[in-house]
């Protein structure tokens, strides 16, 4: 779109010198490369991790590996499926505690709040991504997993007909407060996404809202949760990112099970974890699985990445005639919706 | 700017049903509730750091190295001093490496490739990369990098490895941000006959700077609390050096490795030292604003 | 769109590239010459090592007694250890376990054969947290797999009791801890029971990690020590220097010639004095012989090519190993007590430095 065209005008006026486009260019072509060479060095992270991988899935088979239930390096065993449904779980906890959580203080800061709370609370919530994954680890198992033991052996004792959730054993490490202590990892990041999302929405759709008689809460729920919800999620899916990815955190609090964990207050494993554990003793076969089972992340990844994805472009699709006309005046939605490809 | 809304008695005579004003009034307890319910956590570490940590604080412990000397109760144990350098010199290069290649390539997605095919598999890529553990990236550089070449632990190949982790994140961020400039921003800087490179580096880049600066501070945070990317690739060394191509010390490997010791002094220094990284962070997230905030274009 | 096209054709070029470089990379991990991040200024050396996690505090202090001598210790574990001195990262390896066939061949592709040099001694305690039982509590091996493979519950079990008439034994339930990360100490402890007990072989196996049939996984020594330490009624596999830093309650294990034998460091030395030495110096101490010795203990290995110049050491380099593992066989045994760590029999230490004189640079001696 560099010239505009005049009608009846003499263009040349408007149009530029070769030599004026050259920066233009030059940005462009030297960006795309950029993009070119980020992709190609992923693919290549992928490929040089599959070759590491190899020799584990020909050993246990492909699907042997990702289903398998159970995880025995020293029998030269190695199914994963305890390790993903152990990731699975303790990451869909973190979401399940974490976004809410995260988009609450995102809607009090920019919404509710006195103007004097924001900057402080604003900064209070980015310390705790200050803290170091280790730090997190050690404080959950020696300090809050202890102390919410008690609390987690009487609801396991009175939800004991629900499966999963009640009956057997609570110990110190467990599938909750790994999720838990995950959930609050991801608030900085889910937060302070959505945060700056919603610090973006045009006042006069709230003023509109407002206008028409809605309460605060319903203006908040009319005019400005949708607006963002693309944006939300895709600063949720960072967080799913990091709660997947946590390693050593998880590490320490998720203790050691190499069978499916039973229940939710007892012990599992995860796939970052278990790489963790064992890398620094592992050789040949066993260090392959362990590559395996940085693979079996990805596609985990991916998977929920994508499933993610369908869902929030089912819900911009279904809203569509009123973003057409919302983005003819002023270019909103629609390009986040079309061009993020969320 | 956003409008005031009424008082609540004001609303009786919007005539807003009671159920209306008593949701309203549900809805915002509970985000008040959520918000503090985050507090709560910050304030539980704050006070366990505070109390484990605070009491090695002291001059010498951060103008000391460690000694190595972790047994003997007569001699010192030493400070953290290369940790903490070690950990500025791993973060600030793999920050000068992640951020300017993430930023470029989100101004290519949303400026350039958009929607395309190629734009859809490189947003793929880097969201199926935001998944991958810390250790993974570490373990790339090692095998590709140490193991693979037979070259020794280096503090460089650490940063790289960290670069790799803030990537995603970095470009995501940037990504998100960069979405919320409206097209009309663009639309009229171009109208008024600016060539596209101006229009990003003066109208659009400035505009996103503050946002962009949040989703930056926080994958350096990130980045410098990470241990498990730098067990295999930097390693870790107790004298203060200079040379990213060496082994290099930084705070978290000094926590993971200070932490299990059987000596109670080394314990506390590994508290002292997570309370420094810390504070460190926190410094440089306020640092950071008051720079964003003054190159704020009004 | 010619910029999809570009930056296709960009990505198409690397990723070739990339291939490339990886089908070569994978071939060539002795092709290059320089390993070690070897400087000598004005005299001052630098070597690297990396290993075992259990031998991390040792290295460390005895590094510290050398200047100018600097000594870079990573402990990434005894596998990975291995590994990087595989791949010539660094100038000495550290392992716990002894080598495998397979590793000594590996390592000897450097130029010269393999040479493991036992370098100290650490012993695993059965730590428990009973108040009102002092340390001290007798029990056996098979006793202790029957706590570890779940069959004994309770502290008051008739099994401890038959050990320890006289004692009083509370009803608490027993809280069974274990490692959660790969770790030697988890292979030590679980060679002694399935050497002792055959019930544990064929249920759980010995290994650096193995399916622990109950109890909770913590992670680290710390880990263990923490969760014991926390849980009234647990117990736990803890290193020798750690429960004796931290005056834990541990318990004396019956070994081979029918003694219970507490784990102080004189027992643990006495433990390797028994033991079989093969020409390879990989030893493995597993329930050994001896009335005095104390029957769960373990050693660790410095692991070096035997001519360090040909596997890519500078002289320098090569003379500054020698001579941190002198040290480590002269000096610095004699301050290993003061950590709580256990030296090496005279017997042992003796066939260790004979290995140390046998080191090398391009043919030349470098022991002394």
């Amino acid at each position: 779109m560099e010239t505009a065209s005049v009608p009846g005008g003499d263009r040349s006026i408007l149009e530029r010198s070769p030599l004026a486009r050259l920066p233009d260019r030059a940005l462009k072509y030297s960006l795309t490369v950029l993009a070119g060479l980020i992709l190609a060095l992923i693919v290549y992270f992928f490929i040089r991790l599959v070759g590491e991988a190899r020799p584990a899935f020909s050993h246990s088979g492909v699907f042997g590996f990702a289903f398998d239930n159970n995880w025995n390096p020293s029998a030269e065993r190695f199914g994963a499926l305890p390790l993903v449904v152990g990731t699975l779980i303790t990451s869909g906890l973190a979401l399940l505690i974490g976004v809410p959580v995260a988009v609450a203080t995102a809607v009090y800061v920019t919404e509710l709040s006195p103007r004097r709370v924001r900057a402080p609370i604003t900064i209070l919530i980015e310390l705790l991504a200050a803290v170091p994954s280790v730090v997190y680890g050690l404080w959950g198992i020696f300090f809050l997993a202890p102390k919410l033991q008690p609390a987690e052996q009487w609801v396991a004792d009175r939800l004991s007909f629900i499966p999963f959730i009640g009956g057997g054993l609570v110990t110190i490490p467990n599938y909750f407060i790994t999720g838990l202590i995950l959930a609050i990892m991801i608030l900085p990041i889910v937060s302070a996404i959505s945060r700056e999302v919603m610090a973006t929405v045009p006042s006069d759709h709230k003023e509109a809202a407002l206008g028409l008689g809605a309460t605060r809460w319903e203006m908040i729920r009319i005019a400005v949760l949708p607006y963002c919800r693309s944006g939300i999620v895709g600063g949720a899916m960072l967080g799913l990112g990091r709660a997947i990815g946590e390693t050593i955190a998880v590490t320490i609090l998720i203790g050691d099970s190499q069978k499916l964990g039973s229940h939710l207050f007892g012990q599992g494993y995860s796939l970052a974890a278990v790489i963790a554990n064992e890398f620094g003793e592992a050789q040949g076969l066993h260090r392959s699985a362990l590559f395996a089972a940085g693979l079996v992340l990805f596609v985990l990844t991916l998977l929920v990445n994508g499933v993610a994805r369908l869902l929030v472009q089912r819900a911009s699709h279904a809203n569509r005639p009123e973003t057409t006309a919302k983005d003819r005046a002023e270019g909103g939605p629609m390009s986040i919706a079309g061009a993020t490809g969320i | 700017m956003s409008a005031q809304s009424p008082a609540p008695d004001q609303l009786a005579r919007f005539n807003v049903s009671p159920a209306r004003r008593r949701k309203d009034k549900i809805a915002r307890n509970t985000i008040l509730a959520g918000t503090l319910l985050a507090l709560i956590p910050l304030a539980l570490i704050v006070y366990y750091l505070l109390l484990k940590g605070l009491g090695s604080w002291s001059l010498s412990f951060f103008t000391t190295d460690p000694t190595g000397n972790t047994f003997f109760k007569s001699s010192s144990i030493g400070g953290i001093k290369s940790a903490i350098l070690g950990t500025v010199e791993i973060v600030a290069l793999a920050s000068a490496i992640a951020v300017p290649i993430g930023v470029g390539v989100a101004v290519w997605l949303v400026e350039y490739g958009k929607s395309s095919w190629f734009a859809q598999m490189v947003r793929f890529f880097v969201d199926v990369l935001t998944g991958v553990p810390s250790i993974v990236f570490g373990l790339f550089i090692y095998i590709v990098l140490v193991v693979g070449t037979g070259s020794s632990f280096a503090g460089y190949k650490g940063s790289l490895a960290l670069s790799l982790l803030m990537l995603p994140v970095v470009i995501r961020s940037a990504e998100v941000i960069l979405m919320l400039i409206p097209g009309a921003l663009r639309e009229s800087a171009l109208a008024l006959g600016a060539p596209r490179w101006r229009v990003i580096f003066s109208v659009v880049l400035p505009t996103a700077l503050p946002g962009m600066v949040t989703g930056v501070l926080l994958a350096i945070a990130r980045a410098a609390g990470e241990t498990a990317p730098l067990l295999f690739t930097a390693a870790a060394t107790n004298k203060t050096n200079f040379n990213l191509g060496q082994f290099m010390n930084s705070l978290p490997v000094q926590i993971y490795s200070d932490v299990t010791s059987p000596t109670t002094a080394v314990v506390n220094r590994a508290w002292g030292a997570a309370l420094t990284l810390v504070v460190m962070i926190l410094l440089l997230n306020l640092i950071a604003r008051l720079i964003a905030r003054r190159s704020r274009l009004a | 769109m010619i910029t999809n096209k570009i930056g296709a054709l960009a990505g198409v070029v690397l990723l070739a590239l990339g291939l490339a470089a990886c089908g070569s990379s994978s071939s060539s991990t002795s092709s290059s010459s320089s390993a070690s991040t070897t400087s000598s200024s004005s005299g001052s050396t630098t070597i690297s090592g990396a290993g075992s996690t259990f031998a991390a505090p040792v290295y460390e202090q005895w590094a510290s007694s050398l200047s100018p001598l600097t000594v870079n210790y990573q402990a990434v574990g005894s596998g990975a250890g291995i590994t990087s001195l595989e791949s010539k990262t660094v100038d000495f390896g550290a392992s716990d376990p002894p080598l495998k066939p397979a590793d000594e061949t590996a390592i000897a592709k450097n130029g010269s054969p393999a040479v493991q040099i036992p370098m100290f001694l650490g012993a695993i305690t059965v730590s428990y947290n009973l108040p009102g039982v002092k340390t001290g509590l007798k029990l056996d091996g098979k006793t202790i797999a029957d706590i570890y493979l779940g069959t004994v519950k309770t502290w008051n079990d008739p099994e401890i009791k038959a050990l320890n008439p006289g004692v009083s034994l509370p009803s608490t339930a027993i809280t069974v801890i274990h490692r959660s990360d790969s770790s030697g100490t988890t292979s030590g402890f679980t060679s002694f029971l399935a050497a002792v007990d055959p019930e544990f072989k064929s249920k759980v196996g010995e290994g650096k990690e193995v399916p622990w049939p109950t109890g909770t996984g913590a992670k680290g020594n710390a880990g263990v020590a923490g969760a014991v330490q926390q849980t009234t009624g647990a117990v736990g596999y803890v290193e020798q220097a750690y429960a004796l830093q931290h005056n834990f309650t541990y318990a004396s294990v019956k070994n081979k010639a029918g003694q219970f034998v507490a784990p102080t460091l004189t027992s643990t030395s006495a433990a390797a004095q028994g033991v079989k030495v093969p020409a390879n110096l990989g030893i493995k101490i597993s329930n050994p012989d001896g009335a005095a010795s104390y029957p769960i203990t373990s050693q660790t290995f410095i692991v070096v090519n035997e001519d360090l110049c040909k596997a890519g050491l500078s002289e320098s380099a090569a003379k500054g190993v020698v001579q941190f593992i002198d040290y480590g066989l002269g000096q610095g045994q004699s301050i290993l007590s003061q950590a709580d760590y256990a030296a090496l029999p005279a017997s042992i230490l003796a066939k260790s430095k004979t290995a140390a004189a046998g080191l090398q640079c391009n043919g030349s001696s470098l022991g002394g």
